[in-house]
């Protein structure tokens, strides 16, 4: 399966609730598989959630093992269908970046160790305990299922939201 | 904001100062608005008891800054602002990719003179570039404690605890606490 393009706010699909996946079928295999051709294809891309891709699925992968900040600490390539949060721990506070709002950077507070319950590919279910930049991957990606963009979780303009491009 | 091309455009910073009182966002974006202008960046924050804007604006060409300065002139008076423009070349609005590292400087201590000159001053010596700082007097009347906190991007070679060791002798000679650490953004 190809990589697929990434949609970019103000794209509408950014901003829905994505559906439940009753059960992991072709369709669903083929999304998986394009949303793990689309996080290997965009450069340092750490996840992908299917809402990205223009599908409104409870569907993302999430692979931090290729990234500086997560490579000591994590659990490899995880596909989530439905994944769940059942418990949370800690906060600390990163400057994310999404592809789906290029040109911005904000400081956004997650959970520091998160226990997550999801089926994986294969219908199994699992539930990890993630913690580190892992965490905040996860949470990001699962944000997105909501129609959650990191914009809507910064706290102040002022000190958080940051611009790529700035006057010289 | 505008979907029209950078280059077929006239920029201008604006800053706008005075003493604070509801109303002077509404007014000066009332003033951009009629004019015809676009806010394309601005910051906005209150220094002491002063409110503070800078605003990058965008206008279709023909346009002066003298016609700015012009529209804000009754606005200014009635408030009690002080306006400012300068016209920006198209370089200054170019497109710039963020580079190397970033990282955070905090400084805290007693009040005293010279604390934002010997941090800044030590960073620009190794071409280190401050992309935002803010400072803040807090404690006491009796006992004022300041507070600086920078954001900078360091050059090729430099990297976070290099930061942290070039303040080693400031933070001695002057009596305060410094913190650097690394801001990067991460991509997800």
């Amino acid at each position: 399966m190809p990589a697929q393009p990434i949609l970019c706010y103000p794209h509408p699909v950014l901003k829905k609730v994505s559906h439940a996946v009753a059960v992991i079928d072709d369709e669903i295999r083929g999304l998986i598989d394009d949303l793990l051709d689309t996080m290997r294809a965009g450069p340092g891309s750490v996840g992908v959630a299917a809402p990205q891709i223009g599908a409104t699925l409870r569907v993302c992968v999430v692979d931090v093992s290729g990234s500086r900040h997560g490579k000591e600490n994590n659990h490899g390539v995880l596909v989530m269908v439905n994944p769940e949060i059942v418990h949370r721990e800690g906060a600390a506070i990163m400057r994310e970046g999404c592809m789906s709002v290029p040109d911005y950077t904000g400081d956004v507070e997650r959970a520091t160790t998160i226990t997550v319950r999801f089926r994986d590919g294969e219908g199994t279910e699992r539930e990890i305990s993630a913690s580190g930049f892992e965490a905040v991957a996860i949470q990001h990606e699962m944000d997105h299922l909501d129609g959650i963009l990191f914009l809507d979780r910064i706290v102040s303009l002022k000190t958080g939201l940051f611009r790529r491009k700035n006057y010289r | 904001m505008s979907t029209k091309k950078t280059d077929s455009l006239a920029h201008y910073a604006v800053t706008v100062v005075g003493k604070d009182r509801p109303g002077i966002v509404a007014a000066t974006a009332g003033v951009l608005y009629r004019l015809g202008c676009n806010v394309e960046d601005s910051s906005s924050t209150m220094l002491g008891g002063e409110f503070s804007m800078i605003l990058i604006v965008s206008h279709e060409k023909p346009f002066s800054k003298g016609r700015i300065l012009e529209e804000f002139r009754g606005v200014a008076e009635e408030m009690g602002l002080t306006v400012a423009a300068r016209t920006l070349s198209p370089d200054e609005v170019a497109y710039q990719a963020p580079e190397g590292e970033l990282c955070m400087v905090s400084v805290y201590g007693s009040d005293r003179p010279g604390i934002i000159y010997r941090v800044t001053n030590e960073l620009a010596e190794r071409k280190v570039n401050i992309t935002d700082l803010n400072t803040k007097l807090i404690g006491t009347k009796e006992e004022p404690v300041y507070v600086l906190m920078l954001e900078a991007a360091l050059p090729e070679g430099i990297v976070v605890e290099d930061v942290a060791a070039m303040f080693d002798k400031i933070k001695k000679e002057m009596n305060v606490e410094i913190s650097v650490r690394s801001i990067t953004p991460v991509s997800l």
